[in-house]
């Protein structure tokens, strides 16, 4: 019988740890959210059922230390060579489940990625953080604040804008930053994140990326403050509301690496997140491929099985066959990713804008695929029982957040036809 | 706002009580949902049942093709299409749930209470209820999918309840069938099943009569002012005077009604879209402060066509009930042409509606997606109400049936 498992990877890019790892999070998926999921839209503001289930993936199995070099308490795939692969078959494996826990439990890392990833590991940074997830096995949630009132495509779109929308602002006294300003949206706040990494500006205004700072907060430091999480369409795990700076300090260390660096790198953590949406909509997807299996074949249409209806299997086949060609862009993304000796630097232009590319061709296709099993399923569709309109509900922002579609169309366009105004 | 300098339609076609009525229903929807729903959201006892009540009795909605001297509106000719179609898209506007409760209600009543089908008896033992102090609302049990490939079906689509030939009228049976807006007390069901020699039909039904059953209202998308349940009859017996309509001219007449309404109900989910994001458009400012969001060419672009489909989901809305609306120059409502073009202006508002939709929360990002901004709440409603009213594949067979002739399917 065809499973999930049959849908396309490069097999030659795989970490040696994927089926172990993949075993461990599917069994915890299938265990501990899938049976609960239906519940969630429900419990987004108290999170009494996900809470639990975090607390067993992050802290008891302590996926949350995945990043960490081994030294510090952490699991050193920093350094593994498959950072973005290993991460990849995480993300779809929950996402399959409930692709907003695959948000949180993402974006925990994205903010990390500017330390703990070879070649620019901040040692110092590393070792004063890593207790934090490291040394707990109750679930520490990271996040990563770039979004702010006025917009949050314009601070993404940093060849064009060069960070000069940024208004959140870090001036250094002494040896500390003082930070100001009001994020809102970001993955794991809304009360849940113990870090932030912030995106912030010393000198507001400015178009230089050497004033482009990258400082990590602790949300518990004086002066940072967040709102509860907002209501929202889908993916009632990721808690997202403001969080307010208001002369919040921290050591002048915990700025990631310095001027020009930190806006570097972070170009890494935009790679990261084309990766990760990727990987979250191939598993939304393969969990409705089961759903739309199951449903096609007990219900009849003309005397037989929906799927025997030619013109459904025509529907049935192009969900298929989106689903074959995003996964394999998902891994092609995490490959680039992780071998920068063929591919290039992952924070350069090509590997963003080609993320860029996979995620929204991959968004695109899954808000359409989405759209047409709920309209084959006709009155079951947009029925929770079936769990295809939580995917469809959830979707819709992977394809909207990181500075949206078009912000993607215009960084593709900017590299392929070398354009200089976009 | 006025829609009409916008997307217009063609204004020969309204009269003035529709006119009116779309005024007085407009007027509803600004005081009495929109106002509220930032503190109440979609809550169903807080926001939408008060609402529900006030367009339905003390407005009179639900009377209003009742014959005046039985306390009705007296508007029950085929007029009324252009009147529902204008009424259900302010309705739609304010909450598309609520114009869905509508659609159902009225495409019931359109088997039994338009000329030429007026069913003076039957209206007559209704109108103490309907022209009442409750609200009173139907639910339609139509074809869906079957898990029994034998179930008599139309046009290949199973019905969900079998009926039986009994001494004096019918013997209804069904098993978890899956109505439309079934659970929030619905006073009348419309169940489609096969009659004498598999002929359609539609048997009005009470949902207190022996062997009827309403399950928990189950959870879904969107919709929540129609909230639903499924039903079981188990031997439900129905007289004969309680089929409302047989054969599949009747039954394709009907769903030309309840097609067309639906059209309306998006029609006025994209009038509220409108609203949301011209507001964003206007104010929204990107690229580093230096470009109004709409002056962007890229967000132009997008703009363009959701202005588009807009303008488009009006016409088809307002065409196809101009069809229902003349069946002197068009033809009855089930004559395949005019049934076909309700099915086709329905699919395509749908589309259109959802494809205007998603662009907008892409221009919108979080905040077309955070409830705060509303424009979240039409999307699943629009949703959820094409893929609910009638699967893809079976409105394009039926569209295909009979623009080319098909002999088979
Ligand atoms: C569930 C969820 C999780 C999120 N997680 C995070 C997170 O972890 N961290 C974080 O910082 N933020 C996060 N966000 C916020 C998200 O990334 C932003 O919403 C997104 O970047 C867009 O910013 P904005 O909403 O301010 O819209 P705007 O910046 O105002 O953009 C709105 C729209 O304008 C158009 N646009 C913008 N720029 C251009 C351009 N140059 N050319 C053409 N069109 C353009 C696009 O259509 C875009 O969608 C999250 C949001 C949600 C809903």
């Amino acid at each position: 019988m065809r499973t999930i498992d049959d849908f396309t990877r490069p097999l030659e890019y795989l970490a040696p740890v994927d089926k172990h790892l993949g075993d461990i999070v599917r069994a915890w998926a299938e265990r501990e959210v899938m049976p609960y999921r239906r519940q969630y839209d429900e419990d987004w503001e108290a999170h009494r059922l996900i809470e639990p289930a975090f607390r067993s993936l992050m802290g008891e199995l302590g996926f949350q230390r995945m990043l960490f070099p081994e030294d510090v308490g952490g699991w050193g795939f920093g350094h593994s060579g498959y950072t973005a692969t290993i991460a990849c078959r995480a993300f779809e494996e929950i996402a399959r489940a409930d692709s907003g826990m695959a948000v949180a439990f993402g974006v925990l890392f994205w903010p990390l990625v500017m330390i703990c990833n070879e070649p620019h590991v901040n040692r110092r940074l590393c070792e004063e953080l890593a207790p934090m997830f490291c040394d707990t096995t109750a679930p520490c949630f990271a996040a990563n604040a770039m979004t702010e009132p006025q917009g949050g495509a314009d601070i993404e779109n940093m060849e064009i804008v060069g960070g000069s929308t940024i208004e959140t602002t870090a001036v250094l006294d002494g040896d500390e930053w003082v930070i100001n300003g009001h994020k809102l949206w970001p993955t794991n706040s809304g009360g849940v994140a113990d870090l932030f990494g912030v995106v912030c500006t010393t000198k507001a205004g400015s178009r230089d990326l050497d004033d482009f700072a990258f400082i990590f907060v602790p949300a518990k430091n004086p002066g940072c403050t967040q709102s509860g999480p907002y209501q929202k369409a889908g993916m009632a795990a990721d808690k997202n509301g403001d969080i307010w700076f208001e002369d919040c300090r921290v050591p002048s260390w915990y700025r990631a690496h310095g001027p020009g660096l930190d806006a570097m790198y972070f170009k890494e953590v935009i790679s990261f997140g084309n990766m990760g949406s990727t990987a979250f909509v191939v598993g939304a997807l393969m969990n409705v491929y089961e759903i739309l299996k199951d449903f096609c074949t007990e219900q009849t249409y003309r005397g037989k099985p929906l799927k025997e209806n030619d013109d459904i299997a025509g529907v049935l086949a192009d969900f298929a066959r989106d689903i074959d060609i995003c996964r394999i862009l998902a891994y092609q993304c995490a490959r680039m990713i992780d071998r920068p000796d063929l591919y290039g630097e992952r924070w350069s232009d090509e590997i963003v804008a080609k993320g860029r590319g996979y995620k929204y061709f991959a968004c695109d296709r899954a808000v359409e695929d989405l759209k047409k099993a709920m309209n084959i399923m006709g009155a079951h569709g947009s029925d929770r029982l079936w769990d295809v309109e939580k995917h469809w509900r959830d979707v819709k922002i992977v394809q909207l957040w990181m500075g949206g579609k078009q912000l993607c169309q215009m960084e593709v366009a900017r590299w392929f036809y070398e354009c200089e105004t976009l | 706002m006025d829609y009409q300098e916008l997307f217009p339609v063609p204004v020969e076609w309204l009269q003035d009580v529709d006119r009116s009525m779309a005024r007085t229903v407009a007027d509803w929807a600004d005081a009495e949902v929109i106002a509220g729903r930032l503190e109440h959201k979609e809550d169903y006892d807080a926001l939408l049942l008060p609402a529900m009540r006030k367009l339905l009795v003390d407005i009179g909605l639900q009377s209003m093709l009742w014959p005046e001297e039985m306390g009705g509106g007296g508007l029950g000719t085929p007029d009324a299409a252009m009147t529902l179609a204008a009424v259900i898209e302010q309705v739609g506007r304010a909450d598309s749930g609520i114009a869905f409760v509508l659609a159902n209600t009225f495409a019931l009543q359109s088997a039994f209470a338009i000329e030429p089908y007026k069913n003076e008896a039957l209206l007559e033992h209704m109108a103490p209820v309907v022209c009442g102090k409750d609200p009173v609302i139907a639910s339609l049990i139509l074809p869906s999918y079957s898990k029994d490939p034998d179930a008599a079906a139309f046009y290949g689509l199973p019905y969900q309840a079998a009926a039986k030939r009994d001494a004096d009228g019918w013997l209804l049976s069904a098993r978890d069938a899956r109505p439309q807006c079934s659970g929030a007390g619905a006073y009348a069901f419309g169940v489609a099943c096969a009659g004498e020699s598999d002929e359609p039909m539609l048997v009005l039904v009470a949902p207190h009569l022996r062997g009827f059953s309403t399950g928990e209202p189950f959870k879904k998308t969107g919709l929540a002012a129609s909230i639903n349940a499924d039903i079981t009859m188990d031997g439900v017996r129905a007289a004969d005077a309680q089929v409302l309509l047989q054969g599949t001219t009747r039954m394709r007449g009907m769903l030309a009604w309840y097609y067309t309404l639906c059209a309306a109900a998006c029609s006025g989910a994209l009038l509220a879209t409108y609203d949301i994001i011209k507001e964003w458009g206007d104010t929204r400012v990107i690229k580093g402060k230096g470009q109004v969001f709409k002056e962007n060419p890229l967000v132009a672009s997008l703009l363009g066509e959701i202005g588009g489909k807009m303008a488009m989901g009006r016409l088809l809305t307002f065409n196809a009930a101009r069809l229902l609306s003349a069946p002197n120059l068009y033809g009855p409502a089930g004559s395949p042409p005019v049934a076909t073009a309700a099915t086709a202006a329905f699919k395509l508002a749908a589309r259109g509606a959802m494809e205007a939709m998603d662009n907008t929360m892409e221009l919108m990002a979080s905040a077309g997606y955070a409830t705060e901004w509303n424009l979240e709440r039409y999307w699943r409603d629009v949703k959820t109400l094409e893929s609910c009213v009638l699967p893809e594949t079976v409105a394009q067979t039926d569209l295909a049936r009979h623009y080319f002739d098909l002999k088979e399917l």
